[in-house]
């Protein structure tokens, strides 16, 4: 395997920097994945039929600390990549760890809110509204689990393998998945939950 | 380590904006404005927050596959303003 | 035994019991046959664990035309039901059920694996690349494709076909009036294949974009990898809208959500929407690379530079985006105002220029060149005047006004056919015989060729031009009969008796292979047609590692320029060649969505949970696995080309 030294670990070989592009291209798909959820959601946010209008469930709270959850762990994330590029595996570690910790909490708290959704009478069946809410919410919510999983992978990896070309490259294109992640939720934030209770 | 090569004064300008922009998108559910305005507001935070995520954090711009990145972006942008406004226009806009 | 119930197929029928006793008979005589003659260490060890892109090509490939014969068979049966009046040989919830098939089935399973099945083969030998950039992937698609493809085939056979057409619309594809598991069949093993192409998109742009051989500029590329590159974007960003209204559609049908219900504030017509903003690109997915296909072949044996070609890349491009802007043009009738029709018939009118300028490019190529009549180059130029009449009727067809008369009919039938036929499935055919060579050191027979040729594209005209004329007169598609007093009977006989030549001539194409494998010379030269690209420059069959050597260019066809007093192509000593190493687990993988697809459609939730936890482990082993993948030693490249040059004297 050839190594070029000039540049961080994670593009140091030519698979490396194939699986960067690679995934950014995948990112691209992404970003057209949760487009056309949003342009469903869009459609359907008036179309309530029986059951309840956004306006009527969302919550401020519950929201706002996930919001705020989300948006640090995507800084402590561009710091692990940061503390990465420095060479240093136990600040890295460190700081994916707090990152899962935060994601965990994110999740933790959109269960909570569907479980009150749910008890509130705004069930995935009520709507058409409801549906596109609950099926939006949830892909976002299923890719920040399958996230949880593929760190705490990247995390055990670096732990055993340490700062090598591949495990660096997996943690820098996991990053990359995170920052993502973050983006999706600040458009949920603003357009589903914010536009709902203006 | 020391602190300042773990907190590098990027990082932390980006993530101190991205809180300030939340709390600038907020407004338009504690301040009384027009539906309009209120849009307008989200807009721009939403656009700008997702600018810093890519640029400050995601690091687009370091690679030899810059272009290819940032047209991958563009592209991508493009396709998701087409597919929702043109949702839009087939079924809501055009029956008016 | 209840249990079993939900397996039967519902409108069951003499034809359906033969049809399951002859997969069944057919399965088991391949099981014991493989067995038998002891084949399964070679199948696993040679093909179903490959990551070579070649094999995994050819597996495409051959697939492709098992759904060929399937959708085929199909088609015949429709032609049959409407050659006469008042026919009786389906009823109307088999001919439903036949076309949804026919259309799913050459779509899908049909023109995109072949097409796919072609650039896997020719897209890295073009680049002088050695495999894709993500062999490993390559190998999930090309598996995710086949047991999707599997999945939707058994629908015939256990608990029913869909049956609501290829577009699958709403209300229609509701449970509530689709109430047999056919829908079900259609929403996961269309999901699945999906997922798989999606991959290959991402696979074989990063292969274009950063895997070219050293001078090869994008400029410089060859047509074909051209057309493979913007279509490969187009796949890209079109999928995932599938994914997203095919989940939708099946959130509908087994979870009781309201996107596309009558009730409850669901909206029918979204679906319609989605489908199509995935649906109209997926009509260019097909088409550019067969246009990429033409222009290598048309330049070969026209023995001229291929003309235009930076208005070529230019057109392509621009038909990139505007694919994704004409979707609505599929439901002008809906009901939207004029706005929004006139925006979608100007958007859909500006496609027709791009691809008009190709149209001209390929004449021009023409043009004073010493033109050989092959095989490939016969389907070449049947396509130009065919294919423009499909177009022209296209712009009837984008007159939103005027579509109002069109709409539902055979025209549209006629129209689209005309578009699909000898935009992809000539090109296809064309592809396969002029880089079959390529892959199996003979040609087919010329002679026995053009048999198929003639006897397919006069076929092909007999059976659906017909369609324009019953269409203006108003004869709907998709009606499983008609009454004589209609007057649509002798045409609709004339379209059977069309369908019989194209049956003919696809005859005509399998005994041409059997033929040739049998008694064609062998030992033909690397370079038979006498070509213009990379891919002729290495042996054939081609060698593992693709080139010895990797080349050097410095034209978008070195490999002419090098044969006419160029620049060498090939400098330098051998080196060691890094290649990937063969895995099991794409194969796996795709039988445990087979499994999980097939849980989903019935609803058995346990056996779904298991199957979903097993596509984790297998992503879970991936993250784990250290794979270097093996290294080729000088000494054997060496004796594996000199072993070549032998058979390629």
């Amino acid at each position: 395997m050839k190594i070029d030294n000039s540049l961080p670990l994670e593009y140091s070989t030519e698979e490396n920097r194939l699986k960067i592009l690679g995934f950014w291209i995948f990112l691209g798909a992404e970003i057209a994945l949760f487009a056309t959820l949003f342009a469903t959601y869009f459609t359907l946010v008036n179309r309530t039929g029986n059951g309840p209008i956004g306006a009527d469930i969302f919550e401020v709270t519950p929201v706002l600390i996930e919001t705020i959850l989300l948006l640090t762990s995507s800084f402590t994330i561009g710091l692990g990549i940061n503390a990465m590029r420095h060479g240093s595996k136990n600040a890295m570690m460190v700081f994916f760890i707090i990152t899962l910790a935060l994601g965990a909490g994110f999740l933790g708290t959109e269960i909570f809110e569907f479980k009150h959704y749910v008890h509130i009478g705004a069930g995935l069946q009520v709507s058409a509204f409801t549906s596109i809410l609950l099926t939006l919410l949830g892909t976002h919510g299923a890719h920040v689990t399958l996230g949880l999983f593929w760190g705490l992978f990247i995390v055990l990896q670096v732990k055993k393998r340490g700062l090598t070309p591949e495990t660096t490259n997996k943690a820098f294109i996991y990053s990359l998945y995170w920052h993502f992640l973050d983006v999706v939720w600040i458009f949920i934030f603003s357009f589903v939950y914010l536009k709902g209770m203006m | 380590m020391n602190m300042k090569q773990l907190f590098p004064r990027g990082h932390v300008m980006g993530f101190i904006f991205s809180m300030v922009l939340t709390a600038v998108a907020l407004g338009v559910v504690v301040y009384d404005l027009s539906f309009k305005t209120g849009m307008i507001v989200l807009l721009v935070t939403a656009f700008m927050q997702a600018g810093v995520q890519l640029v400050m954090f995601m690091h687009a711009g370091e690679s030899e596959d810059k272009k290819a990145i940032y047209t991958n972006v563009y592209y991508a942008l493009f396709i998701a303003l087409v597919t929702i406004f043109g949702t839009l226009l087939t079924m809501i806009w055009g029956y008016q | 035994m209840d249990y079993f119930d939900r397996f039967a197929v519902p409108h069951s029928s003499p034809m359906i019991v033969g049809s399951q006793i002859a997969i069944a008979v057919t399965v088991l005589a391949i099981l014991v046959g493989v067995t038998y003659f002891k084949k399964w260490g070679y199948l696993w060890r040679e093909w179903f664990t490959t990551v070579d892109h070649k094999r995994i090509g050819i597996m495409y490939i051959l697939a492709a035309l098992l759904m060929l014969f399937r959708g085929g068979a199909d088609a015949i049966l429709m032609r049959a039901q409407t050659a006469i009046p008042d026919n009786g040989l389906l009823d109307g919830q088999h001919y439903n059920e036949i076309f949804t098939t026919h259309g799913v089935v050459m779509i899908l399973f049909m023109a995109m694996p072949f097409i796919i099945g072609l650039m896997n083969i020719v897209t890295p030998l073009q680049i002088g690349a050695r495999d894709v950039a993500f062999p490993r992937l390559n190998a999930v698609s090309f598996w995710l494709f086949f047991w999707g493809a599997m999945l939707f085939n058994i629908s015939f056979v256990v608990g029913g076909s869909p049956d609501a057409g290829w577009t699958a619309y709403f209300p229609l594809a509701s449970v509530e009036f689709s109430e047999s598991v056919g829908m079900n069949y259609y929403a996961i093993a269309i999901q699945i294949a999906g997922i798989g192409t999606l991959m290959t998109g991402i696979n074989f742009i990063v292969t274009i974009l950063k895997m070219r051989a050293p001078g090869m500029t994008l400029m410089k590329m060859p047509m074909f990898t051209w057309s493979i590159l913007i279509t490969n974007l187009i796949i890209v960003f079109a999928f995932p809208v599938l994914t997203v209204a095919l989940a939708l559609m099946t959130m509908d049908r087994l979870f009781g959500t309201n996107f596309f219900t009558m009730a409850n504030g669901g909206s029918d017509m979204l679906w319609a929407n989605l489908f199509w903003i995935w649906g109209h690109p997926e009509v260019y997915i097909v088409i550019l690379p067969a246009f990429g296909i033409y222009s290598e072949i048309i330049s070969t044996f026209a023995r001229r530079n291929l003309y235009g070609y930076k208005s070529m890349v230019v057109s392509m491009v621009a038909i990139s985006v505007l694919s994704f802007v004409v979707w609505a043009h599929h439901f002008f009738t809906m009901g939207h105002g004029a706005m929004v029709n006139g925006i979608f018939s100007i958007t859909t009118m500006a496609i027709a220029v791009p691809t008009g300028i190709k149209i001209f490019n390929w004449l021009f190529t023409l043009w004073k060149g010493k033109i050989e009549f092959t095989v490939p180059m016969l389907y070449s130029l049947a396509f130009i005047p065919i294919f423009t009449i499909g177009g022209v009727t296209g712009v009837m067809l984008a007159m939103a006004s005027a579509d109002y008369q069109y709409h539902n009919t055979m025209f549209l039938v006629a129209h689209f056919h005309y578009v699909l036929i000898p935009g992809t499935v000539f090109a296809v055919l064309a592809g396969f015989t002029y880089w079959w060579p390529k892959i199996f050191n003979f040609q087919l027979s010329e002679r026995i060729g053009k048999w198929a040729f003639w006897f397919i594209v006069v076929g092909f005209n007999v059976t659906f031009f017909p369609m324009f004329i019953t269409g203006l007169d108003g004869q709907a598609r998709r009606m499983y009969t008609y009454s004589e007093a209609t007057g649509y009977g002798p045409l609709n006989l004339l379209s059977f008796v069309g369908a019989l030549g194209l049956l003919i001539g696809f005859a005509f194409l399998v005994y041409n292979i059997y033929w040739s494998t049998r008694y064609a010379p062998r030992n033909v030269t690397s370079d038979p047609w006498n070509a213009r690209s990379l891919e002729w420059a290495t042996h054939s069959p081609v060698p593992e590692y693709n080139f010895a050597i990797v080349p050097e260019v410095d034209s978008s066809q070195a490999f002419w320029d090098s044969k006419n007093n160029g620049p060498a192509l090939f400098k330098g000593k051998y080196k060691e060649i890094h290649m990937p190493n063969n895995s099991g687990v794409p194969f796996v993988l795709g039988i445990i969505f087979f499994v999980w697809g097939f849980a989903m459609v019935f609803s058995m939730w346990i056996f779904a949970i298991i199957s979903t936890l097993g596509i984790f482990a297998c992503m879970a082993h991936r993250s784990f696995e250290k794979d270097h993948g093996h290294h080729i030693s000088v000494e054997e490249i060496e004796e594996t080309e000199k072993k070549l040059r032998g058979a390629n004297a």
